[in-house]
């Protein structure tokens, strides 16, 4: 396929391309306008992937959220902006945001202080750094859902380890059912989460603090500054770039937050929807799951309420981009 | 935090050197701990892929009683990873190869800024970062349906090429475009066509771009779940995430069969990891902080 359209776009250009000048006025001219566009010779076929894969969902998906189609059938009359309504005046949504919005900002404390100091900690270079940077980075390269299998094994009451590895420590009173108490399961969901995102925030981090001078930090020694001060007035404003790199990547990731929780507590964000996010919540009104009645399975409606969130989302990491830049500049 | 305290005159030779042992110990003791609550869980895992069932239950921590191996040759047959693991690798060699080649054809048409379409165009494609996968997924089902691509691999790469562009174009145009003008120009007076530029003098200049962006977009290829998971629903076209998935909603209680496929299906892309830990890291991150 991609062969095929790549032998396509050379015959022009040949033409385009070569002994122009030999040619006669008019096709002289010709040809300067077949070299003015030649380039997009070259964007054509990736265009034409993009157009269809991408452009036509986009904007077809758009059409149906104004309709009333269930998913099945041709039952495509218009209802306008009805969906969106619906979406934001039923509590579920707000549920599964303020979910994705505590998941986001404990994560957040949670890679910029444990993250962040042990991307100090190698920094320092002690030995073997490259053995540690490899194995913290790991989980990064394993997909959500064998974390989320992981754990389940870990955290399971019947099979894991967790629990006897508590009663062993004489810790027995700690042991829960993890997954299933409405309780914890949330903030499990957010540990589990924890242990696969770490290696961003230290990567991201590292690379901040290698790019930092030494000059820098040695001159503030010199003036006098003790190690808390060098860290907190020299280098963590220098740290400020890594700092909105991994807030906005940790923004994004959250809100947009699905494998995980489907894996570790399945698409209806069970205990009573007490991990329910906003990928689990379109994912459930598209498709259904086991609590849902059929009347609130609707393909336009899911497709509405991914559009709320993709709006939202686009107006927010705008925002916080700019925020953070600005401090950026004035640190 | 007064290890990083500690930490930070390292470089003063002379200065306290019993604190600075302390110190080192410290961190070591840390980076030690780090570590192995990294790395239990995956070993954890790869012990209990050796378990039966009754092992399970009878003895959750401590080695295997006696190694259940065929829950690898199971999980081979029984959970179709003779199918899902080509397909997963079928899918995310011509999807990376696929992308990453119309992606740096993109670039380069586009990294003359002052050609006409040549802004708008790249706005375009870098705007695709932004559209989640949520909203256009379910109309790409319908779309791949009508296009009769259901049920075979295409209606995984397909969509995946496209998905993976907007990367590749973002972080392939600014540097096709910081290739020297006077390269490009010495080649067009030696006769070179457009297309000869390309393959000759920007390509070759492309390639460490080109290993971030396969990267990039062979990790989440890989590891990808949502989308196969609505387009693809017998094993003959699922990847293998998905494939689990489906394997346990079968078999809720066969534990060791999951983890064993969850093992075979991590091991590549650890294996690959392993071998270009440094490309792994910076191209991921790269890509991570321009997204």
């Amino acid at each position: 396929m991609v062969d095929q359209l790549a032998s396509v776009n050379r015959a022009p250009l040949a033409q385009s391309g070569s002994d122009v000048p030999r040619r006669p006025l008019a096709a002289r001219r010709r040809g300067k306008t077949a070299r003015k566009y030649a380039h997009l010779w070259f964007v054509l076929p990736g265009l034409l992937f993009f157009c269809l894969f991408m452009i036509y969902p986009a904007i077809s998906g758009f059409a149906i959220s104004l309709t009333a189609w269930t998913g099945v059938g041709n039952d495509f009359h218009f209802i306008g902006l009805q969906n969106f309504v619906t979406a934001l005046t039923s509590w579920p949504l707000y549920r599964a945001a303020w979910h994705n919005l505590i998941m986001f900002v404990a994560i957040l404390i949670f890679q910029h202080t444990v993250g962040l100091f042990i991307a100090v900690q190698l920094n320092a270079k002690p030995r073997f750094m490259e053995v540690y940077r490899t194995i913290l980075f790991l989980p990064v390269i394993i997909s959500l859902v064998s974390t989320g299998f992981i754990w389940t094994l870990m955290l399971s009451p019947n099979i894991g380890v967790i629990n006897p590895l508590l009663q062993s420590m004489g810790l027995g009173f700690l042991a829960h059912s993890w997954l299933s108490d409405p309780h914890l399961a949330l903030p499990t969901v957010i540990a589990v989460q924890c242990w696969n995102v770490l290696g961003w925030a230290i990567i991201i981090y590292l690379a901040g603090l290698q790019s930092i001078p030494e000059e820098l930090v040695q001159a503030a020694e010199m003036d006098g500054a003790n190690g808390w001060q060098r860290f907190w007035r020299v280098v963590f404003p220098l740290l400020s770039p890594s700092f909105t790199s991994l807030t906005v990547l940790t923004f994004i990731g959250q809100f947009r937050v699905f494998d995980i929780v489907y894996v570790l507590t399945g698409p209806i964000g069970s205990p009573n929807f007490e991990t329910d996010v906003l990928g689990t919540l379109i994912y459930r009104s598209a498709f259904g799951g086991s609590s849902m009645s059929s009347n609130d399975v609707r393909m336009s409606y899911a497709i509405a309420i991914a559009l709320i969130v993709f709006v939202a989302m686009a107006v927010v990491s705008t925002i916080l981009i700019r925020v953070l830049r600005r401090r950026e500049i004035d640190a | 935090m007064t290890m990083t305290v500690a930490a930070i005159p390292h470089r003063k030779p002379r200065s306290r050197k019993q604190d600075r042992r302390a110190a080192s110990f410290a961190r070591h003791l840390l980076l030690i701990a780090v570590s192995i609550i990294i790395l239990l869980p995956i070993g954890y895992m790869i012990l209990a892929s050796f378990k039966s069932v009754a092992d399970f239950f009878g003895n959750p921590y401590g080695l295997p009683t006696d190694w259940a191996f065929d829950n690898y040759t199971r999980a081979w047959t029984d959970a179709h990873v003779s199918i899902t693991l080509p397909n997963t690798i079928i899918v995310t060699l011509c999807s990376v190869a696929g992308s990453t080649f119309l992606a740096s054809l993109i670039a380069f048409g586009l990294s003359r800024k002052e050609r006409p379409l040549a802004i708008g165009l790249y706005t375009l494609f870098v705007s695709g970062l932004l559209v989640p996968v949520q909203m256009i997924i379910l109309p790409l089902f319908i779309l791949l349906k009508q296009l009769g691509l259901f049920g075979t691999l295409f209606a995984l790469i397909l969509p995946y090429i496209a998905l993976g562009l907007p990367l590749g174009v973002l972080v392939l145009t600014p540097i096709a475009a910081a290739i020297p003008r006077d390269l490009v120009s010495a080649a067009q007076v030696d006769g070179a066509t457009e297309w000869q530029i390309y393959r000759r003098v920007v390509l070759p200049l492309l390639k460490p771009g080109l290993i971030s962006v396969a990267i990039l977009n062979g990790v989440w290829m890989w590891n990808e779940f949502f989308i196969p998971l609505i387009v693809a629903f017998r094993p003959q076209a699922q990847t293998m995430p998905v494939g689990i998935v489906s394997f346990i909603g079968v078999y809720s209680t066969e534990w060791g069969l999951v983890f064993a496929s969850v093992v075979i299906s991590t091991i590549p892309i650890v294996v690959a990891y392993l071998l270009m830990t440094r490309q792994f890291q910076s191209g991921l991150t790269a890509g991570a902080l321009k997204g």
